[in-house]
Order: C-alpha cells, then sequence, then structure tokens
C-alpha cells in the first residue's frame, strides 16, 4: 500500500505548503516571529513529506505494481532495472511530481541555509515559494495525479516508450527541472527584496550562486537533451529549433544575461531594477516552458497531454504568477533604484551592458518565433511553422556579436580606461584574431558565418590568454619565490569566480566552433545499398558489411555491420541498428556513430528497399566539440560555485 | 520605471498570456503521430455489441475510415460523443467508413455507454486487454486516426473531436490526390 501511503504524504504535503505560505505572512504583517518559525519547520516537513511520496511511485516502480494506473502506462515486466527506477519521470504525472519534489527540496534548503543570514527577506520568500509549491501540488493531486490506482489490475504494464529508454533521456528530464527549479529560489528572492524594499549585500551573493547552480543544470540539461536527439533520433543533427526546445532555451538566455549583469549591481550598484526584471523574466520563462509542455498548446514531439484542464489550470496559475511578479516589479521597483549612471562607453559595465542587450534580444527573438505559429494560428486558422532558416538568420549574427564581446569584455577595467591603455589591452586578441582569419582561408573555410566565427573564436581565446599572462606576471612580481604553477594555481583559487567564468567561456568557444562546423559543414549522403556495396564519404571508405539479427532484454533488432576505413586510421566497425521493442509496433533507428576529434561518422539504418537497404549517412564535422564544450562549461560552473562559501567563511 | 515602461511590460505579459488563453481555447490539438504516412495496423477483435460477429478494419479497405478510439471510462468522449453521431452521418453522405475500438473496459461498461449516450450506428471492436490500442501508440483517450483506402494512416488526433472537425481536417485530406499520399500532412 506504498501508494497510498505516498498519496496521503502528497496530501499532507499540500496543507503544509499553504501553512507555509499564510503563517509567515501573518507573522510579517503582524510582526510574530514565531509564525515565521511556522513557515520554516512547514517548509522542511513538506520536503520530507513530498520525499516519502516520490519514493512510494519510485517503489511501485520497482515492484511492478501495476494496480497503479501511472506504472502501468510507464513500465512493463521486461523493462531493465534502470529505466524501471527512472521510469517515474517518464511522464506527464510523475515528471510534475518529480518538479513538485525538487521545489520542495530547494525550500527546505534555503530555509535551513539562509534563515539566519536573510532575516528581513525570509519570510516573504517562504510565502513566495510556498504558492509556487501550493500551485504545483495542486495541479499533482486534482488534475495529474500519479497515485491513482487502476482496476482491473493488468497482468503487465504498456511499457516506456522506447525513444525514452535511454541514458540520455533518462538524465536530461531531471538536470533541465533541477535548473527550471533552482531559478525559484532567486526568484523568490528578488520578490522578497521588491516586497520589502531592501536589497543588500547578501542578496547577490545568495542569488547568485543559487543561479549558478541552476544555470548550470539548466545547461548541462539542455546539453544532455541535445546529446540525446543526435544519438537517438537519427536524424543527424541535435538542435530542431522545436517550441520545447526554444522553451529551455529562453531562460537560459535570460539567466546568462542576469549572471553578468549582476557582477555589476555587486561592484557599482547599478541595474539593480534590470537585475530583478532578468530574474523574474527568468522564473516566468520556465514557467512558460512548463506550460508548453504540460498544456499541448503548442503541438510539438514533447507535448502529449490530452486533458484541456491541465492547460487551462497551468494558465491560470501562471498567469496569476507572472502579473503578480511583473505588477510588483513595475511598482515597487522605484524603491530599489540606485542612484550610479553610466559613464562613457568604454568600461566593463557598458561591455556587460552590450552583452546583456544581445542576450536579451536572442530571448526575444526566440520567443517571437515560438508564439508566431501560435498567434497566426489563433487569429487566422491557418498552420505554420517557424523553423531553422529563422533562427540561423537572426540568431547566428547575435551569436557573433557575444563572442565578440567575450573577447573585449574581460579585458576592460571597470568604470573609466584611457584610449592608452584599451589600444594595449586589445593587441592581443586582435592580432590572435587576424591569426584566425589567416587560418579561416587556410582551412578554405568558405562561408562568410564560418571565417567570422573563426575569427571571433580565436579573438575570445587570445583575449582571455593574454588576461591570464598579464595576471599571472603581476602576481609573480609580487611573490618572487613562488615558482610558476604554484603562482597559477593559487590566482585561480584566490579567484574561482572569475577563472571559472574563463573557463565557462572556453567552453563556449569549443562550442561554438563546434556549431559552425556541423551546422555549416555537415556532408549527407542516402543510398540503397546491398550486403557486400561500397560507399564513400569525405575521407570515409565505407563498406557495407553484413546484416544480422540481435536481440536484449525486451527489443530485437535489424543490424548492419559498416566498416569505414580511412587514410592514416585504422578500419572501424559501425553497426547501426534498427530495433523493434516489445509491445511497440514501431521500429525505432539506432545511429552508429564513430567519433574522432576532426568529425563524427554517423550512420543510420533505413527500410529494406527491394534486396538493399536505405541507408543514410552523414559526415558530421566538429559535433564532439559541442559535448566537450558543455563539459568544460559545467566543470567552470564548479569551479565559480566554489567561491561564495570562502566569501562567507571570511566574513563570519 | 516610467509609465511607458510599465505599460509596455505589463502590456506584453497580458498579451502573451492572452495569446495563450485563445490558443488553448480553440486549438484542435492534432499532435504529429509517429504512425502518420505509415501503413496502418491491422486488427480483427470481436464486436462490442455481438461477441459473435468480428470487427476489422480489412473489412474496409478501399475506403476511408475513421478509427476513433474510446472507452467508458473516459470523461472526453462522452463530450465528443455527439459529434461522433453527427460525424456516422456525414460519413454516409460522403462515403466513408467509422470503426470504433472501446478499451480498457468491460463489456457491460461499454454496452451501457452507447446506451446512455446514443448509438452511433456503426461497429465498435471489444478491447479489454488493450492489444489493439498498443499496437496503434495510443496515449490517451479519445483518440482519433484517419486512414485512406490504400490502407495509409494520414491523421491521428488526440482529445476529443469537434464540431466542424471533419470539414476542417479530414475533408480536406480527401481531396488531395492520392497520390500525394505518404508523410505530407499530420
Amino acid at each position: 500500500m506504498w501508494i497510498e501511503t505516498g498519496h496521503f504524504a502528497a496530501i499532507l504535503a499540500l496543507v503544509l505548503a499553504l501553512t507555509q505560505t499564510t503563517a509567515p505572512l501573518a507573522g510579517a504583517l503582524l510582526g510574530k516571529p514565531a509564525w515565521i518559525r511556522v513557515g520554516r519547520h512547514a517548509a522542511i516537513a513538506a520536503f520530507l513529506l513530498l520525499t516519502l511520496s516520490t519514493a512510494s511511485l519510485v517503489i511501485s516502480f520497482m515492484t511492478h505494481d501495476f494496480s497503479v494506473r501511472y506504472v502501468a502506462g510507464h513500465a512493463s515486466l521486461n523493462l531493465p532495472v534502470f529505466y524501471l527506477a527512472t521510469a517515474m519521470w517518464g511522464g506527464h504525472e510523475g515528471s510534475l511530481l518529480l518538479w513538485t519534489w525538487l521545489l520542495s527540496t530547494f525550500t527546505a534548503v534555503s530555509a535551513w541555509r539562509h534563515w539566519k543570514s536573510h532575516p528581513i527577506s525570509m519570510p516573504w520568500i517562504l510565502v513566495i515559494l510556498g504558492a509556487v509549491l501550493v500551485g504545483f501540488l495542486m495541479l499533482v493531486l486534482f488534475l495529474s495525479s500519479p497515485f491513482e490506482r487502476l482496476f482491473p489490475v493488468p497482468m503487465d504494464g504498456r511499457d516506456l516508450n522506447p525513444l525514452l529508454q535511454d541514458p540520455g533521456m533518462v538524465f536530461h528530464p531531471p538536470f533541465l527541472y533541477l535548473g527550471y527549479v533552482g531559478f525559484a529560489v532567486p526568484y523568490a528572492f528578488s520578490m522578497a527584496a521588491l516586497i520589502t524594499g531592501k536589497a543588500g549585500e547578501e542578496w547577490i551573493l545568495a542569488t547568485r550562486r543559487w543561479s549558478l547552480f541552476a544555470w548550470g543544470m539548466l545547461t548541462t540539461g539542455i546539453i544532455l537533451g541535445a546529446y540525446w536527439a543526435y544519438y537517438e533520433l537519427g536524424w543527424g543533427g541535435y538542435w530542431a529549433w522545436d517550441p520545447v526546445e526554444n522553451a529551455s532555451f529562453m531562460p537560459w538566455l535570460t539567466a546568462t544575461a542576469f549572471l553578468h549583469s549582476v557582477m555589476v549591481q555587486e561592484r557599482l550598484k547599478m541595474f539593480k531594477i534590470w537585475n530583478l526584471f532578468l530574474i523574474v523574466a527568468t522564473f516566468a520563462l520556465s514557467l512558460l516552458g512548463t506550460f508548453l509542455v504540460r498544456s499541448g498548446v503548442l503541438s510539438s514531439v514533447h507535448a502529449f497531454a490530452n486533458d484541456p484542464g491541465r492547460g487551462v489550470y497551468i494558465l491560470g496559475f501562471m498567469s496569476v504568477m507572472l502579473l503578480f511578479s511583473f505588477g510588483l516589479l513595475a511598482f515597487r521597483s522605484e524603491k530599489l533604484k540606485g542612484s550610479i549612471s553610466m559613464k562613457g562607453m568604454v568600461n566593463r559595465e557598458s561591455a556587460f551592458l552590450f552583452n546583456n542587450l544581445f542576450l536579451v534580444v536572442g530571448m526575444i527573438t526566440v520567443l517571437l518565433g515560438t508564439l508566431y505559429p501560435l498567434a497566426v494560428e489563433t487569429l487566422s486558422d491557418a498552420k505554420v511553422t517557424v523553423g531553422a532558416p529563422y533562427y540561423n538568420k537572426v540568431f547566428i549574427p547575435i551569436m557573433l556579436g557575444l563572442l565578440l564581446l567575450m573577447g573585449i569584455g574581460p579585458r576592460l577595467a571597470w568604470r573609466r580606461m584611457s584610449s592608452d591603455r584599451l589600444r594595449r589591452a586589445l593587441v592581443g586578441p586582435l592580432v590572435g584574431g587576424v591569426v584566425g582569419l589567416v587560418a579561416a582561408f587556410g582551412l578554405e573555410v568558405n562561408h562568410p558565418y564560418g571565417v567570422a566565427t573563426l575569427g571571433l573564436i580565436a579573438f575570445a581565446l587570445f583575449s582571455h590568454i593574454s588576461e591570464i599572462g598579464m595576471a599571472l606576471k603581476a602576481r609573480r612580481k609580487r611573490f618572487d619565490q613562488e615558482s610558476g604553477p604554484v603562482s597559477a594555481w593559487r590566482l585561480v583559487t584566490r579567484n574561482k569566480r572569475r577563472y571559472g567564468g574563463f573557463l565557462v567561456h572556453l567552453g563556449v568557444v569549443l562550442m561554438a566552433a563546434g556549431f559552425i562546423g556541423s551546422g555549416l559543414f555537415q556532408e549527407e549522403r542516402n543510398v540503397v545499398l546491398k550486403v557486400g556495396d561500397r560507399t564513400s564519404i569525405g575521407q570515409w571508405q565505407l563498406t557495407f558489411d553484413s546484416l544480422g539479427k540481435v536481440s536484449r532484454q525486451n527489443w530485437v533488432a535489424d543490424q548492419g555491420t559498416f566498416i569505414a576505413s580511412r587514410a592514416g586510421g585504422a578500419p572501424v566497425v559501425l553497426t547501426p541498428q534498427k530495433r523493434i521493442y516489445e509491445r511497440h509496433a514501431q521500429p525505432m533507428t539506432e545511429a552508429a556513430i564513430h567519433a574522432i576529434w576532426q568529425e563524427d561518422l554517423y550512420i543510420v539504418l533505413g527500410d529494406s528497399v527491394g534486396e538493399g537497404w536505405s541507408v543514410r549517412i552523414y559526415r558530421n564535422p566538429l559535433v564532439s566539440w559541442v559535448w566537450w564544450g558543455a563539459a568544460v562549461m559545467g566543470f567552470g560552473v564548479m569551479v565559480a560555485m566554489g567561491q561564495g562559501r570562502r566569501l562567507r567563511r571570511r566574513k563570519g | 520605471m516610467n509609465t511607458a515602461t510599465k505599460a509596455i511590460l505589463l502590456g506584453v505579459v497580458i498579451g502573451i498570456l492572452a495569446l495563450f488563453a485563445r490558443g488553448l481555447g480553440n486549438n484542435p490539438r492534432h499532435i504529429p503521430s509517429p504512425l502518420t504516412g505509415r501503413p496502418a495496423m491491422p486488427f480483427e477483435a470481436p464486436s462490442l455489441k455481438d461477441p459473435q460477429k468480428m470487427v476489422s478494419l480489412r473489412a474496409h479497405e478501399g475506403r476511408w475510415v475513421v478509427l476513433n478510439f474510446w472507452g467508458s471510462w473516459c470523461a472526453s468522449c462522452v463530450r465528443e460523443h455527439p459529434y461522433l453521431i453527427t460525424l456516422s452521418r456525414i460519413a454516409q453522405a460522403k462515403d466513408f467508413a467509422m470503426v470504433g475500438v472501446d478499451f480498457r473496459d468491460t463489456r457491460e461498461g461499454g454496452r451501457r455507454f452507447l446506451q446512455r449516450h446514443g448509438d452511433t450506428g456503426y461497429a465498435h471492436a471489444f478491447d479489454p486487454d488493450q492489444r489493439i490500442a498498443i499496437d496503434w501508440g495510443v496515449y490517451g483517450a479519445p483518440e482519433t486516426f484517419v486512414i485512406d483506402p490504400k490502407g495509409i494512416v494520414r491523421l491521428k488526433h488526440a482529445g476529443p473531436l469537434y464540431p466542424g472537425w471533419f470539414e476542417q481536417r479530414m475533408a480536406p485530406l480527401m481531396s488531395v490526390s492520392q497520390s500525394q499520399a505518404a508523410g505530407v500532412t499530420q
């Protein structure tokens, strides 16, 4: 009877979430600290109860309890254990429960960690997070309950969608949700700042670390999704500007803008209202993402909720949140206005300003592209889709602009900079940029975007290298007894945030190279091959060696064996498959990928045509740079996250 | 923040919300199915009303077929039921066939549903263990498929059908020349 326990725990958690919303509100208004403390305890208790709920659902999966409707719909006896344990978020109801549980986790953590450091904002943080929790718990309990029983009990479940039976898909949703939900805490902090009219130093420290965490998770989640699409969907690409992909990309853009502009606030006390706007927009866009996926308002591969009631509810909930937050922002922000204004254009804060401009314009173009089909369909009943051509046209220039700023920004000083120093600061990067352009011609890159990207990548790279070189030289001058490596190590560990950020930039550079390589220079070949046939793509000579059958726990597959050879490399064997999962009629393609540093060879086995098989072969240059770039970014975030703790310890 | 900024900010937020509200209200929610453009999965199952008779898709080969998945346990099915009765009348006029599949249900429950909400006038396959529904990748109920005379699935509609659905969604498909069949619509 695990599932009833979980259901009951979730109902209790709703009561506690209501308490968490109301008690601190009353406590703050009436000046009763004890009531605020009630809210804190409620938050922690709600977290424990929701943990029990989530665990009960996982246990039902692990024990194949098909009397639970949700388990019957998303698992089967033959589903491997790994996917069984994670099938909990394989569908709508379970993923909402996961969302809710993560939210309560973060609520409890912030109630516990920030209790002493943020006495003024605390009641409001509890109220805001409590209200969001109530909203999501009501959705889980009343409109999409994963706790329902099914009668008569089926002998076996309907199995997990085979597309989701992949490690990439197992980790993609939780990371994405960690990102989405992680922004709830900075959002609550900024709401508290607007309500109390106070946003002090600790506000920045707390929100910045939470946003950094959420941003890192969101980045990882998005990349895992792209990686999954690349491996599992078999169309040779990894990003299709699908509405739901855009939904995760938009909060990423505003969050990136926030992480940059909050530094200006920390340093110069400027951009206060702008930062609040960015945080509110980020969380609003996270909710929008959830709404788009869960309401079925846009047709997309990701959306499959069939009950319009849910859509209406989520829309209602989102309207309340958005109108309240943006209304508060519009009418209360005067209280927080800073008194310092911009001076001059050539300084670091204006580089941040432009960075924000580019990112927010990027967000708006994505938002327009995402909403346009909906607007057209609503107003004229025609159906249009906005695809890659639009986004490529508008987004690549924005990306190039950001790369340029990334090269300039770190070299600029705060407030004011003499033109002489500016010249010296930019010589190194400019030389780098020229090297990049020359390299582009050497590599016979003939697309203007390709040339520009290569130049800008080199520009940004040289800018960071010379910045690190200068800092290192300055340190060696001050501590002349230190050895080189010790100096470098100390330089980085003394300012983890800065060098963590540099690492993230390095990741961006790698990814930009990957985007351009795979976007502009992909080669595709569609051929029909019989066993023994040969074909070629790029530097690769391919032989269709044999065709066989393979089977595993819950699928059987036709598997082609291809031998690929190239000059200067040992031949490799690739085995693309066409899988038929038990209980699913539709065949799944499993692409075979061989990655070397400069390109991926990617083979998809299609249908049998007469005596042969249709085979799609792609040569995807530099794709793996995207994944490595993301890994470097993730590492950079971890380095940067190390900083806040140190600051606090020094203070306390 | 000055008044103009305030107005723009709140205006944009309200505009987007209003757009969603309208989109939610009249969006026909046609979800691309991996099955569209592929040959229909054949089935044969006992009829809901008369277990002696068999209902199959093959019986309608050479005609357009509307295949509707439902169950007596499904609230949205009640909502779409009046339109199904209308559609069966349209089917006679426009010469296409309709087949129902009552899945995850009891025979008693399915029969009582038809008694209470009106008989549709076409045959329903009875699919208590969801064999057909699983083959067709049905996520929820109701779901409706349109199959062309060559036996290719041309359209999947998730959620209840609504008045005007035939004219909006199915009639255009029927008028498009059949040589362009596979894969162009969803």
